[in-house]
């Protein structure tokens, strides 16, 4: 295994039963996620996406093959070891910014804190540079209804890189902006990773943000096609 | 940040969900708090009578009609002879003592070396009623014997001047002197006699108000009624004295007389109050257990309508128990804000209701009232969060993240 290897997906698959039939969510998926990797992942809905996406940040378990995060694995682990994963490894970009509307922008940078086990230091300061560097800062002790779609996403960007993960997962993060913000943001998320390292997959309908990463990939009726090569 | 920070927060945001939520809660808390302080003060008030008349007895001359005229045992004709005193007395004693014995308690007789008398002798205080006419107004007079009156009737306050003590003295209740004008220092001509008015009490809600009062053994002379008294105010000087006993006693044993205590009256009124104060507080519990239902099909409501947060919280890394405290929290705050003004409510319910019901009462604020109605409220509302709390933390994170 290479030493910046991330993440590695070994015949995963994902099944559901439904009232009616076994659902095959996700069959025989193999990934590499090494560092620096921007991975664009496409597909219809209902394709097997989300699901992808739950694998790979710990929210959900496969029901067959292997999956490793920095060469151990995480398919076997129980709740308590996920959750330790999701709190300090994996950083998350939604759709809509998901922000707690009752707390402020640079409050909801830190809500991630109020769930670590060990006592969080101040980490003002921290999500103060993070807010910077998704340029809010003046925004920072707005209330979330006072922010526009595009800072509100800057916020959950900033708030999903608070623990400096190793994998970054955006599910549509410019699904609901417009084309200036959604270049932006997008401009931005590519600027960090540059920066900042480890990697980001980024769940997408939009052809043009795909185009963008450095290896795209297609799910089809929850089987994972590499598309880095078709154009 | 800590998790009640989060908790606050939400709370601040959802103020009109949270105020609906807590509502049940105000109001179970208002009755709580309204009924204590209702039954605290009649209590008091029952209490009082108790203490004030309770432990005595009053002995009158054995007639259908002793307490007929004006309520006072005045002008039945009958008298009880002064010499009769000594064995009622006896026979007072004696049944208090049997009785106390009776009932576990332990007597002291009088004079042991080293002891101490635990049964302090009654307080008998005889009086004559007579009936005359004072500055062209009707009036009663009231012979008394001024040490053992002012033992028996300890609430007397002096409104001017001083309490009757001189064969020469009288002293006038407080509306008898309104009435008749009589100043301090007045001359007042009662039969042919003058007697000075030395003092006025103060208002005791009793016949005494409409009374002046003179040394017993002058109103004797007065009236020509040496020897003869009307009536016997009797003090027990314990308060568990057994009263009741004593007056069944004299009833058997002496001819010619006839004893009262209210004591029972006031223990039936109490035992009554007290009843009913339980069957309200009844009523009060089962209202919790309403505002507890309630509040928990809304907490239950709401969760599912949360259901986007929860999955948040599950995904930046909160644990089952982290949930379950987060909503704890929420329950805590409402409970604290149920708790204060439901104790607000119940006070202005209590400060409406309890002199309308006892009158001349007034509400008193006691520390325990408003520490009891928040820590009814916060268990009320912690009882109701616990389930829709403990089913939040159960969510898998799959399905919340499914939910966002």
């Amino acid at each position: 295994m290479s030493s910046n290897m991330i993440v590695q997906l070994i015949g995963v698959s994902k099944r559901y039963q439904t009232r009616w039939e076994i659902v095959n969510a996700i069959e025989e998926a193999n990934l590499e996620i090494c560092q620096d990797d921007y991975i664009a992942i496409m597909g219809p809905s209902g394709s097997g996406k989300t699901t992808l996406l739950n694998l790979l940040g710990g929210i959900d378990r496969p029901s067959g093959g292997e999956l490793r995060l920095e060469g151990e694995r995480i398919d076997t682990l129980g709740e308590r070891a996920l959750l330790e994963i999701r709190r300090h490894k994996i950083g998350f970009v939604f759709q809509e910014a998901r922000l707690l509307p009752s707390l402020t922008a640079i409050e909801n940078v830190l809500l991630p804190t109020v769930f670590w086990s060990a006592r969080a230091g101040d980490e003002t300061d921290r999500a103060l540079e993070l807010l910077d560097k998704v340029g809010i800062t003046r925004r920072a002790h707005h209330l979330v209804h006072e922010l526009s779609g595009g800072e509100a996403q800057r916020v959950c960007i900033a708030r999903a890189l608070l623990t400096t993960p190793r994998l970054v997962l955006a599910d549509e993060p410019t699904g609901n902006l417009d084309y200036s913000t959604r270049t932006d943001i997008i401009a931005l998320i590519e600027r960090l990773l540059a920066t900042r390292g480890g990697a980001i997959v980024i769940v997408t309908h939009d052809a043009e943000v795909a185009a963008r990463a450095k290896r795209r990939f297609l799910m089809h009726e929850g089987r994972l096609i590499d598309a880095t090569r078709i154009h | 940040m800590r998790l009640y920070h989060v908790a606050l927060h939400e709370i601040g945001r959802r103020k009109t969900r949270t105020a609906y939520t807590a509502s049940g809660i105000v109001i179970s808390v208002a009755l709580l708090v309204a009924s204590i302080i209702v039954a605290i003060a009649g209590q008091k008030d029952i209490v009082l009578i108790i203490n004030r008349y309770g432990h005595s007895l009053t002995i009158f001359p054995a007639t259908s009609t002793e307490t007929t005229l004006k309520g006072f045992g005045i002008g039945s004709g009958q008298y009880i002879p002064e010499s009769a005193l000594p064995a009622i007395r006896e026979v007072y004693d004696s049944a208090i003592k049997s009785g106390w014995e009776a009932r576990g308690g332990w007597v002291m007789e009088p004079g042991a070396p080293g002891g101490v008398e635990l049964l302090q002798p009654a307080t008998f205080a005889p009086r004559l009623y007579e009936e005359t006419t004072i500055r062209d107004r009707h009036a009663v007079i009231a012979g008394v014997d001024p040490e053992a009156e002012y033992k028996s009737r300890f609430w007397w306050e002096v409104e001017t001047g001083k309490l009757v003590s001189r064969p020469d003295e009288v002293m006038a209740g407080s509306v008898f002197g309104k009435i008749t004008g009589v100043n301090l220092g007045d001359r007042v001509e009662i039969n042919g006699h003058s007697l000075k008015l030395v003092g006025v009490l103060r208002e005791t809600d009793s016949p005494d108000d409409y009374m002046i009062f003179g040394v017993l053994s002058t109103v004797q002379e007065i009236f020509g009624k040496q020897g003869l008294i009307s009536m016997i105010n009797v003090r027990a000087m314990c308060n568990y004295c057994p009263v009741g006993d004593a007056e069944v006693a004299l009833n058997k044993t002496v001819v010619g007389v006839r004893a009262t205590s209210q004591r029972e009256l006031a223990l039936a009124q109490h035992t009554i109050f007290r009843n009913v104060t339980n069957v309200i507080l009844g009523f009060v519990a089962l209202s919790f257990v309403i505002a507890c239902m309630a509040m928990f099909n809304m907490v239950l409501g709401t969760i599912h309508g949360r259901l986007r947060e929860i999955g948040l919280f599950k995904v930046l890394g909160a644990s089952r128990g982290q949930l379950m405290r987060l909503f704890t929290y929420e329950a805590v705050m409402m409970g604290l804000l149920g708790g204060i003004v439901g104790y607000l409510l119940g006070y202005a319910m209590a400060s409406w209701i309890a002199p309308w019901l006892i009158p001349g009462t007034t509400v008193e604020f006691t520390w325990w009232h408003p520490v009891l109605a928040v820590l009814a409220a916060i268990t009320c509302s912690i009882l109701a969060t616990l389930y829709p709390a403990f089913f939040a933390s159960r969510i898998r994170a799959a399905e919340a993240f499914r939910a966002l």
